[in-house]
């Protein structure tokens, strides 16, 4: 019987242990704790956010869009050598590799290219002009018999005493990165091919993880025979080299526009997404909640969506985590072998695969967007590892 | 056993058809024949090189022509390089890019899962970080950087190694690092962790309890345990390795199959890429076929899950 003489009331001391001890924390609050802790995972986050950043903002903070071109200013270092020619007004100069003679201001901004006057080949000797100003650059020092210097060349400007020492190296103001053979800005297309490749990143892993919890969940959930034939088409893609798919697509459109890369890409690589998202719901559409759903009458489509992908949404984020790494890689991979996007759009992949040809000249051309791909690869994974011990501690891997 | 073994064949075998079904009809679904350029060729020679080439046949009839050439191993002739067959190519190509994946395949057994089993061993000491620095830094560099790197250092700057070509047998040690590069790293980590998730296990305590030496732990129980999955890594290598030629061909101008195959990429040479992407395909399967009965018969317990799911 429940009557009000069956109760008592609780003493001060009772009540206070109902009283929560600790601030409860939601799943996503624990999961930030234990990420916070994971030292390489916060490095990995912060490495992502500054790529992101990068590709996002920073193009707005250049003078130059990607596709601005000066031939004049065409494959000038990060770093030079300046030679003072002149001193009151100061006038320094930096010889490129090409045998381009620029005006440099005193902190690395380029200002200038002297024009080519005079050609003497046989003597090894170059005039430059610049207005009233002529320069002579004398590069014969270690290329004709019988001379031989510590130095490669010297300046002399209207007949002054030749300079043969570099004033110091300063880093290029205008090019930060170096420019291209164009005279492009390559920080610049550095952060658009940034923008390039991250959007085929992003965009990519998004329609993998589309298709395959889709496709995986109606596999796992239905079973039987509908999920043995679905798996076994699952299987027969696996057992087929993808990339050469890619590569197949890439040929049949022709079109080598941002759209058909990333479809491409999404399009082969969303097995492995499949297959985990099956082996998560086949374990969890025999617990009761799924019972007690589908005996309220829940249907099909919203068990799978709002009852078991929910569910399963840890190791879903830690494979898409690792999968736009991996679609970076290949894109780059792609764009290496000659199927990347068309000129002047440039990708991480394309840079480095222009970069290449004049590796021993201008190696910071490669460098560069090798670096990129190289933080942003290193981040995701660092992230993705940081993500898996936090998301689900069953999975920490020793 | 047998009876498994037999069933993942004829699965074999059926991929393989189905891949050089979809190969074929990829192909020809491409808009213009093989023969289209810029400047249009007259229709009588367009006409002579379709019936040349039996490009004027219904499609069904040059479909089962080409799945005969395939059964009796005949790729056709190549498009872009005229008077050459597609099989002269592979000929050519294949046991040069043969080569190198195989001292690849060899440097990543070797010495991934020996790095990788000293790191366990030493886990969290000097030896342990660097193998899992440099096992890092492995899995985020492109193969095509690798290599540039290496010929920019060891190739020009120190003159260590010729920068291109197999003509001298330090010509193999820039391509073999570059290919390998990433699966090694992948090896050593895999190993690694694996052979730590071993060495935590009950039988190995039991083992070294019952007096065993410590070699003899690691060798017969932790080691021969510990190397079941990346066996199941080798098939994936092997797909690795064949696509990383492509690069590392072009870069270090090896005549491989890899570099003919990029070159019929951007030449459009239909009947090449058709027969070097078959080759490859069926190479694929062919391997994760031998690595799935390898598989079976060092670890029963796959065999047993695979036959009841």
């Amino acid at each position: 019987m429940m009557e009000a003489l069956n109760f008592e009331p609780a003493t001060a001391e009772e009540a206070q242990d109902q009283e929560l001890l600790r601030i409860s924390l939601t799943y996503w609050q624990d999961v930030w704790r234990r990420l916070k802790n994971h030292k390489l995972a916060m490095v990995g986050l912060i490495g992502v956010i500054f790529v992101i950043l990068f590709a996002i903002f920073g193009p707005l903070f250049s003078q130059f869009s990607y596709s601005d071109q000066n031939l004049d200013f065409a494959n000038t270092p990060p770093r030079f050598s300046i030679y003072r020619v002149a001193d009151n007004p100061d006038y320094n100069v930096f010889l490129t590799r090409d045998y381009k003679l620029l005006h440099i201001s005193d902190n690395g901004t380029i200002l200038n290219r002297l024009k080519l006057d005079d050609k003497d080949v046989i003597n090894k000797k170059y005039t430059y002009v610049d207005g009233d100003k002529s320069v002579l650059l004398d590069f014969s020092y270690n290329l004709l018999p019988g001379k031989e210097a510590e130095y490669d060349y010297t300046f002399s400007m209207n007949g002054a005493p030749e300079v043969i020492q570099p004033l110091k190296k300063v880093s290029n103001r205008l090019y930060p990165f170096g420019s291209d053979d164009l005279g492009r800005s390559l920080l610049v297309r550095v952060m658009y091919g940034a923008r390039i490749s991250l959007t085929i990143a992003f965009v990519a892993s998004l329609v993998n993880l589309l298709v395959g919890v889709v496709y995986g969940s109606i596999a796992a959930y239905e079973g039987g025979r509908t999920d043995n034939l679905m798996m076994r088409f699952v299987d027969l893609l696996n057992s087929i080299p993808l990339l050469i798919y890619i590569i197949l697509i890439m040929v049949l459109v022709g079109n080598r526009g941002l759209w058909t890369l990333t479809f491409a890409l999404g399009s082969v690589y969303w097995v492995q997404m499949a297959r985990l998202v099956r082996g998560q719901v086949l374990s969890l559409k025999e617990q009761e909640f799924v019972l007690a759903a589908r005996a309220l009458g829940v249907n099909r489509s919203h068990i799978i969506s709002r009852h078991l992908v929910p569910n399963a949404i840890g190791p879903i984020i830690v494979t898409m985590t690792m999968m736009i790494p991996s679609a970076v890689f290949t894109e780059a991979f792609i764009a290496f072998i000659g199927l990347g996007v068309s000129a002047p759009m440039a990708s991480w992949g394309t840079l480095a695969n222009d970069g290449l040809g004049g590796l021993m000249s201008y190696p910071y051309q490669l460098f560069f967007p090798s670096l990129a791909i190289a933080v942003t690869m290193l981040s995701f994974n660092f992230l993705g590892d940081g993500l898996r011990d936090a998301l689900d501690p069953r999975l920490r891997k020793g | 056993m047998k009876n498994y073994f037999l069933r993942r064949f004829i699965y074999s075998l059926f991929t393989i058809f189905l891949i050089a079904t979809v190969t074929f009809f990829m192909m020809h679904s491409i808009p213009g024949g093989p023969f289209t350029r810029e400047k249009p060729v007259p229709p009588e020679i367009m006409r002579a090189l379709n019936a040349k080439y039996h490009l004027d046949d219904p499609l069904i009839v040059q479909y089962f022509d080409y799945l005969k050439g395939l059964v009796t191993f005949d790729l056709g002739p190549s498009f872009s390089k005229i008077g050459t067959s597609v099989n002269d190519l592979i000929k050519a190509g294949f046991p040069i890019t043969a080569k190198v994946g195989f001292f690849a395949v060899l440097l990543i057994t070797v010495l991934g899962v020996s790095v990788g089993i000293i790191s366990a061993l030493r886990q969290n000491r000097p030896i342990d970080y660097f193998v899992m620095f440099m096992a890092t830094l492995g899995v985020t560099i492109p193969s095509f950087v690798l290599a540039t790197v290496f010929i920019f250092v060891f190739a020009g700057k120190l003159g260590w190694f010729p920068p291109f070509g197999l003509a001298s047998p330090l010509g193999y040690v820039g391509p073999v690092i570059a290919l390998s590069g990433y699966s090694l790293s992948f090896v050593a980590r895999l190993t690694r962790s694996s052979m730590l998730e071993v060495l935590r296990q009950d039988y190995i305590r039991t083992a070294r309890a019952n007096g065993l030496k410590e070699l003899s732990v690691l060798g017969k129980h932790a080691i021969k345990n510990a190397l079941i999955p990346v066996v199941t890594y080798l098939g994936p290598t092997i797909a690795a390795l064949m696509t990383g030629s492509f690069v590392v061909e072009r870069i270090f101008a090896i005549p491989g199959i890899g570099r003919y195959f990029v070159e019929s990429v951007s030449n459009r040479d239909y009947t090449t890429i058709m027969g070097v992407t078959v080759l490859y395909a069926a190479f694929y399967v062919l391997m994760v076929f031998l690595v799935d009965v390898l598989y079976a018969i060092i670890d029963p317990r796959i065999k047993f899950e695979k036959e009841s799911g």
